[in-house]
């Protein structure tokens, strides 16, 4: 069936290539996007001069700016029940011939080290990356992807950098995490906050791999609390230099590096009431100043080849120079540093799953078992289609973000922080399955996967657990909602001045009542083939849309408290961007005509009809009344243990 | 001309009354009013009532002086049948009996308004107010078919207006005391008056609105209230605590004994109420804070007032809020922008207990609203509340109820009295607890209380 299909596939993409004019319309808005396109050093700066909307650090300043300025972001319309296409559709292409040419160049060798020099099993075994792989990705430029050319870099945009860095998680997650350690956390704060002087002094070292960063925030006390940070710079008198004091835990690269990125707290004289205020700064410190130690790798359960260790800081005398942004900067460091690298994640893990996932074809292409090859088995089918569909997504995922992110959107934290969590999730269930459908074979050591899955599960708790991400995402989400009504609610204080307004939102909202279409759509963006998939999605836009508003109306400001409608509102959203991104890529893949199309056409669709089903009955969730109680219920229980100090039921038995 | 007669024949009557008793205390009144020398009054009114007995038309209308003496004294007499039938018992039936007697004087029920009128007034006190049949009964006393209009003019105006007033009377006090009528009170009206006539609207309205508001409200109050003290206290905390959950305690039964010396003791009741989260807010209560216990408080009943007191603390010390610091939490918003002004339909749910001005923990109700007997609601209280044990209880109780209720049940405002004078004279510390502070209530302390 799916065979035919596909032998049907060119005809068909050549009169569906004909048919939409308004696809091939999108398609020269691409191509106007790659030309227009900003090379890396730029992109990564272009990154930066976002709003600051994103998190908490949102002033209401920054805030009545976002309410006049209507958000591109596809995420952040949903939230107030509309479709924001530009930044999904197309599907983003912003790579330029020349940039697809030098990625192409470097995909090979890349592979082929990965491939040939490379072994993950032995990095795991020794619990480090041996040397000579170490030399080898230095020589390769792997530890300067995107660091400028002119400071010794290769210079890559976000996407051609995703490209790699899916090499590199398809093939050994703790060589990944020193890379990622290294240029997405460690040295971002220089690339993205270093002043020239700084990135000149530093960048091509750490481009090179002579020097490996490190990116210190963490501490005992303080995990996402910023408030919590012990380490102190205490600036001295003179102001030529910190004295940084503390210690900071679990640093990726800690026992190696010899730059760190260090956040720090340091008293600073508030403007406007002259009160002293301990705030964040970020600082370069090089291990050279001296009083900086570190502990002995961590043991851990996963990432093994990946140094962790304990970082102290006695008395470093860290020169003003090395200052990152300003003084009190740096919880803005550390927020941008943290939502620029996390595309970076799906993008491997994206990688990683099509690794498993060729093992596990592999298995079930092979193993016979009752007479049989067992992929012809229901159960073994479903699995390996479910794992070609969560890949897909991510991958979809990983790739758009990036897209938008070189093509200079401001806004992709909100998406950004879903790829994340939709992708260790994912990764996760994936290699799972994986080593289901491997049965025994999985288990064992020798077949690597086990090894994955334990490399896997610091994706879903580092750089924000997904489910602080999740509160990130579903607050953010409601802050735009709630600007929104609360726009509309001034508008109604003044009935004639918005009369078109006005009587938009009561032509939607009696529209709503009646059970009708709200006029949303993806017609004309979503490929004529996919127009059901896409209905699907509208409906579950409307619906997400209607029931934030409900929510935001009956919980107003305390919505912050109730994170078990957050989690699911956050759910909701993934699921809804994901729908988006794949029906984004599948209709590029259709209009493009591409020979894997109507395979793309059918993993979108499965995906939609799965994903719209678990979306409204999460939303029925959410509305009806029962979920109050399931929710009081949940407290109870969870008090209850935390009463009992573990489970509160006997033993069936009685002892 | 005719209203100066009036007045002076009204002015006769008034004289008439009080004879010469009161002549003294009447001429300068009269003096002042009129300005002339009350012999010449005299002579006057002397004349004038002479041309009233010459007048027939004003014979008929309005009664002369001497029937007016007479009217006067049937007038009494519908009290006075009341005070004579029923002389010693008051109730129903003695009133059914006093209306059969009046309907048995006289054929034509001459005075039959004026009877209601009496009746209606006398209903309380036989205990009949709320009673349909009783009602029924008076308005069967009004003679049938006599006033219903018989054509347009008649009906156009209004027909026998003091007899329909009269019904609509009736009708008003069955609905102040919320009696509502039924088919046989239609009937009556009906024969009585006419379809169309006033008290027939009456009854018409009477029956659009008492069905819908015979249950609107959701805490009635029984209209026999229990007889026992402890029951009506037991009662009546319910009704304050609005808490479904919430248990009353009798922690004392009321009983009277008498001691070896032949002294009586009564030993007051004392109800408490608590609810569990009461209970858990006092669980919660800083223990260097002290409780107080205030009171009384009165609660009215339908007729009776009782009063309560209650446990309770100063707020809590403002919650200094720390400011929302922005560049707290790296991952996410700690805190939305999303102030909505009100809204009609906006939900203003609010805790009955933790109220904005100290936390209530419990409530009580006595016989006597001494510190003694508080005390022993309060060390009932410890026994589920251990808190209390480590809290300092201050008694803030003022003696305003007995002197509200002393002229309700004057014995017991005077027993209490004296108890009251001792209180605030000797300042009362109980020796045997520590814990128990005494702090005298200042008088002016009262009004913010209640």
């Amino acid at each position: 069936m799916l065979l035919r299909k596909v032998t049907q596939s060119p005809a068909l993409c050549g009169s569906i290539l004909r048919i939409p004019p308004v696809l091939s319309g999108g398609q020269r808005q691409a191509r106007a996007v790659v030309n227009s396109r900003l090379y890396a050093s730029e992109a990564t700066q272009a990154v930066l001069e976002k709003p600051v909307a994103v998190g908490s650090h949102a002033t209401a300043k920054v805030e009545k700016q976002a309410v006049s300025i209507e958000s591109k972001s596809f995420a952040v319309n949903i939230f107030k029940g509309q479709i924001a296409t530009s930044q999904v559709f197309p599907y983003p292409s912003v790579l330029n011939e020349e940039q697809e040419q030098f990625l192409r160049e470097l995909v090979g060798p890349v592979c082929k080290f990965f491939e040939e020099v490379n072994d993950p099993a032995k990095n795991d075994a020794l619990e480090k990356v041996e040397d000579h792989t170490m030399e080898g990705l230095k020589e390769m430029g792997a530890f300067g992807l995107q660091v400028p050319s002119d400071l010794g870099g290769l210079g890559l945009t976000n996407t051609q950098y995703g490209r790699l860095v899916e090499i590199v998680g398809s093939h050994d997650l703790g060589v990944g995490i020193t890379l990622g350690a290294h240029q997405s956390i460690g040295f971002k704060g220089i690339l993205l906050f270093g002043n020239p002087a700084q990135k000149e002094k530093y960048l091509p070292k750490l481009a090179t791999g002579e020097h490996i960063a490190a990116f210190c925030l963490t501490e005992p006390a303080s995990g996402s609390d910023a408030a919590s940070i012990k380490t102190t710079a205490v600036q001295s008198p003179c102001g030529k230099y910190f004295t940084l004091n503390g210690s900071k835990i679990w640093i990726s690269n800690g026992g190696l590096a010899e730059i760190f990125t260090v956040f720090a707290k340091t008293p600073v004289k508030d403007p406007n009431t002259g009160e002293l205020k301990d705030k964040i700064s970020a600082f370069i410190v090089e291990r050279s100043f001296g009083g900086v130690t570190h502990g002995p790798p961590e043991k851990k359960m996963g990432i093994k080849a990946s140094n962790t260790a304990e970082v102290y800081f006695d008395n470093v005398r860290v020169p003003a120079d090395c200052l990152l942004a300003e003084v009190g900067g740096g919880f803005k460091v550390a927020m941008n540093i943290l939502n620029n690298g996390r595309f970076g994640m799906a993008a491997a893990l994206s990688g990683t799953m099509k690794g498993v996932i060729t093992k596990a074809v592999d298995h079930a292409a092979n193993r016979t078992q009752f007479g049989n090859k067992i992929h012809n088995y229901g159960a073994i089918q479903e699995k390996m289609a479910r794992m070609a569909m969560l890949q897909y997504v991510t991958e979809s995922m990983a790739y758009m973000i990036s897209g938008n992110m070189d093509s200079g959107a401001t806004e992709f934290q909100i998406e950004a922080a879903m790829s994340k969590i939709f992708a260790s999730e994912a990764a996760w269930n994936v290699t799972d399955e994986c080593i289901q459908v491997m049965g025994g074979m999985g288990f064992m050591k020798d077949s690597g996967v086990e090894r994955v899955m334990r490399d896997l599960r610091i994706f879903r708790i580092f750089e924000g657990t997904n489910d602080i991400l999740r509160l990130f995402v579903a607050l953010n989400g409601f802050q735009n909602a709630g600007n929104q009504l609360k726009s509309l609610q001034k508008a109604l204080k003044n009935p004639l001045g918005n009369a078109g307004l006005l009587t938009g939102e009561m032509t939607k909202r009696a529209k709503r009542m009646a059970g009708l279409s709200t006029g949303l759509t993806l017609q004309g963006a979503v490929h004529p083939e996919l127009a059901h998939s896409g209905e699907l999605t509208v409906k579950a836009v409307e619906q997400f849309g209607i029931v934030v508003e409900e929510l935001l109306v009956k919980h107003g400001k305390k919505i912050i408290d109730e994170q078990f409608v957050l989690k699911r509102i956050a759910d909701c959203a993934i699921d809804i961007y994901a729908m988006v991104v794949v029906l984004s890529r599948a209709s590029r893949s259709l209009s493009q005509g591409q020979a894997t199309a109507q395979h793309e056409k059918m993993l979108c669709e499965t995906w939609c009809m799965e994903t719209h089903e678990r979306v409204m009955r999460d939303i029925k969730t959410l509305r009806s009344s029962d979920s109050a109680r399931l929710f009081k219920n949940l407290r109870t229980i969870s008090a209850a243990m935390v009463e009992n100090g573990g489970l509160v039921t006997p033993h069936p038995l009685g002892f | 001309m005719k209203s100066a007669r009036c007045l002076l024949h009204l002015q006769c009557l008034r004289l008439l009354d009080r004879s010469a008793r009161s002549a003294a205390q009447c001429a300068p009144l009269l003096q002042s009013s009129s300005s002339s020398q009350p012999s010449v009054l005299h002579k006057n009114q002397h004349q004038l009532l002479r041309q009233f007995h010459s007048s027939p038309a004003w014979s008929k209308s309005q009664p002369t002086p001497a029937d007016d003496h007479k009217k006067d004294k049937s007038l009494v007499t519908n009290d006075d049948l009341f005070e004579q039938v029923a002389k010693d018992v008051k109730v129903k039936a003695t009133f059914n009996k006093v209306v059969d007697v009046f309907l048995n004087r006289d054929v034509r029920r001459r005075g039959h308004v004026e009877f209601i009128y009496a009746a209606l007034k006398k209903m309380p006190e036989f205990g009949v107010e709320r009673d349909l049949t009783v009602y029924n009964k008076l308005l069967d006393v009004f003679p049938k078919e006599v006033f219903v209009p018989r054509n347009a003019v008649q009906r156009m105006f209004n027909h026998y207006p003091r007899q329909q007033e009269c019904g609509v009377q009736l009708l008003e006090q069955m609905e102040e005391y919320g009696v509502m009528p039924n088919v046989e009170t239609k009937v009556l009206l009906v024969q009585i008056f006419g379809k169309k006539a006033h008290p027939v609207r009456k009854y018409q309205r009477m029956m659009y609105w008492m069905p819908k508001f015979k249950h609107v409200n959701p805490f009635p109050v029984p209209v026999q209230l229990p007889e026992d003290p402890v029951d009506v206290a037991r009662f009546g905390l319910a009704r304050i605590a609005n808490d479904l959950d919430a248990k009353v305690n009798v922690y004392q039964l009321p009983c009277t004994d008498i001691t070896e010396t032949g002294e009586e003791i009564t030993i007051p009741h004392v109800v408490g109420i608590q609810s569990p989260s009461q209970m858990e807010l006092l669980a919660k209560h800083n223990p260097n804070r002290p409780v107080f216990v205030e009171g009384p408080f009165p609660l009215w009943l339908r007729q009776t007032c009782v009063h309560y007191y209650v446990l309770r603390a100063d707020p809590p010390e403002e919650k200094v809020e720390e400011p929302y610091d922005p560049e707290r939490s790296l991952y996410y918003p700690l805190q939305l922008d999303v102030d909505f002004g009100r809204d009609l339909g906006d939900e203003e749910n609010f805790d009955v207990e933790d109220l904005d001005e100290g936390p209530v923990f419990a409530m009580c109700m006595t016989g006597r609203g001494d510190q003694a007997t508080l005390n022993q609601w309060i060390s009932g209280l410890q026994e589920n509340n251990p808190m209390l044990g480590q809290v300092p209880t201050l008694f803030r109780v003022n003696a305003g109820p007995q002197e509200l209720s002393a002229s309700a049940d004057a014995e017991s405002g005077q027993a209490h009295r004296p108890d009251t004078k001792t209180r605030s004279g000797e300042k009362l510390q109980r020796d045997g607890e520590p814990g128990v502070i005494v702090e005298e209530e200042p008088q002016r302390r009262q009004g913010r209380n209640q």
